[in-house]
């Protein structure tokens, strides 16, 4: 136990940092994915079937991928046709991609179940297609997809794990790091596992408390 | 036995390596990464960094290992300077692809040679012979090949799970009793917990673990299995290739022996032969 406690002192820096990388890259994919995805749902609900098309496309053949798939292609495909993407951009590129063909769907499912009679509603007091996105829309498209932006911000922090397998210092790379210089394999892989837990347990409460604050707001 | 990796990424990353392979292929010929490498300023090296002691992070968190100074050799010699050198973390299984789609200029990372990789890369003159050894814990009873070769059928040995493994012990051991476990770290608890009475390990580990803790682990003095550890660099780049080669010939048996040698006894705890003067003993 105490050879444990002097093995964590000495590993510290690099948990502390693996934690931030994965963070970084974990916050970044869902805030710039959850915008591309807003622009997804509303294309997928209301442009005509032409302009719809290549994002339905890209929607299914993102979700359809597995996402180890996905950081392997962003790494590699680029510098295949000649633009060489570090570990980290290639990461946060495949996991940004993932999150919004997600968010997309999600959107889409949210917009839908947006009565027809407020959009003809809205357009007949003369409100702009913006305006009603704005002011009509969006107040109850974002409570209800809290819940499953909340999931799907989780997905995207346990996905990040799967940057290890292109060199990206995240977590788990850091700690299979700590684990090579000291062989502490089922300490360090548990002292990993409950900092995720402690992540994902944070950003679901974060959740909860915006639900919270949107439904009395 | 120091390959890892489900099969299952090894074959996404075969597929991923056979498009870019084919890609490269496609590419007009002419690389000249010497001149590219010269002209950055900076060598760009693949390996890992989770094994050591070829390449690892100390408690500093500051990569280090036998691949990284055969890195910082190659890099002295191109620059003068030992830590012009980036190195890009790869897992093992990356090896391959991360060399021929360009984001290394070569990779040093315990890559064993052999005919089949070589016709997807160019491998460069090995700079170190892997094998497996037996190791045992300081003091025991059965503490040398002959003590264990003796004890015959009492004796059990601990080994990393794979295809070969029982052949692998039985090669050393004919009738020892083999136990296989899931990683390297489970081996060593076995054999720290006396529930074996040796262990097969790569003999690089052996070295490395008996140097680290002398009053823990003893080396039993036997090693088999032979496999060569090499750089390798993309194929068609013939300069570069050429002068990787020169470098660590060099570094091997001559001007930079003491920089290979200081390196060798530093990870593996023993100092290799300082060459003959004289006829050049590679010729003999």
């Amino acid at each position: 136990m105490s050879e444990f406690l002097h093995q964590l002192t000495l590993s510290q820096g690099a948990l502390l940092s693996g934690v931030q990388v994965t963070i970084y890259i974990s916050f970044l994919s869902i805030i710039i994915g959850t915008a591309i995805g807003l622009v997804i749902g509303l294309v997928l609900t209301y442009a005509p079937f032409l302009a719809r098309l290549p994002f339905r496309i890209y929607v299914d053949a993102i979700r359809g991928t597995p996402v180890l798939v996905l950081i392997l292609a962003a790494y590699y495909v680029p510098a295949v046709l000649g633009v060489s993407l570090d570990a980290l951009s290639s990461g946060i590129l495949a996991l940004t991609g993932f999150c919004a063909a997600h968010m997309g769907e999600i959107f889409r499912g949210a917009f839908q179940s947006v009565e027809k009679g407020q959009t003809e509603a809205a357009r007949a007091i003369g409100l702009t297609f913006p305006q009603t996105v704005r002011y009509v829309l969006l107040p109850q498209v974002i409570r209800s997809v809290l819940p499953t932006w909340v999931n799907t911000g989780a997905e995207l922090v346990k996905g990040s794990t799967l940057l290890s397998a292109i060199g990206v210092g995240e977590l788990v790379l850091r700690t299979q790091e700590i684990i090579g210089r000291n062989f502490m394999t089922m300490e360090f892989y548990l002292v990993a596992g409950l900092i995720f837990l402690l992540i994902n347990l944070a950003i679901e409460s974060f959740g909860k408390y915006l639900e919270r604050r949107l439904t009395y707001a | 036995m120091t390959e890892s990796g489900s099969s299952v990424l090894r074959g996404i990353k075969a597929l991923v390596a056979a498009i870019a392979g084919w890609f490269c292929i496609a590419l007009p010929a002419g690389a000249d990464t010497l001149n590219e490498v010269l002209s950055r300023g900076e060598l760009i090296v693949g390996t890992g960094s989770a094994n050591a002691p070829w390449h690892f992070k100390n408690e500093d968190d500051e990569l280090v290992g036998f691949d990284i100074e055969i890195a910082r050799i190659l890099a002295n010699g191109l620059f003068g300077d030992p830590d012009k050198v980036r190195f890009v973390t790869q897992a093992a299984d990356a090896r391959i692809p991360n060399l021929v789609t360009g984001k290394v200029d070569i990779v040093c990372q315990f890559m064993t040679v052999t005919a089949g990789r070589a016709q997807q890369v160019n491998f460069t003159r090995p700079y170190y012979r892997e094998g497996v050894g037996l190791i045992v814990l300081e003091g025991a009873e059965l503490g040398d090949y002959a003590a264990l070769q003796a004890a015959g059928d009492e004796v059990r040995v601990g080994v990393l799970q794979n295809v070969y493994a029982e052949k692998t012990v039985h090669k050393a051991l004919p009738e020892a009793k083999v136990d296989q476990y899931d990683s390297p770290n489970l081996v060593s608890q076995a054999l720290n917990a006396r529930r074996v009475d040796a262990a097969v390990m790569d003999a690089s580990t052996i070295r490395y673990l008996a140097a680290q803790n002398p009053d823990r682990y003893a080396y039993a003095g036997k090693a088999w299995g032979p496999q060569s550890y090499s750089c390798a660099v993309r194929r068609g780049d013939a300069d570069w290739l050429h002068y990787v080669d020169t470098a660590l010939r060099e570094a091997m048996l001559g001007v930079d022996f003491d920089a290979y040698a200081d390196a060798f006894e530093k990870w593996f705890g023993i100092r290799p032969d300082e060459p003959e003067i004289g006829f050049p003993q590679e010729y003999k």
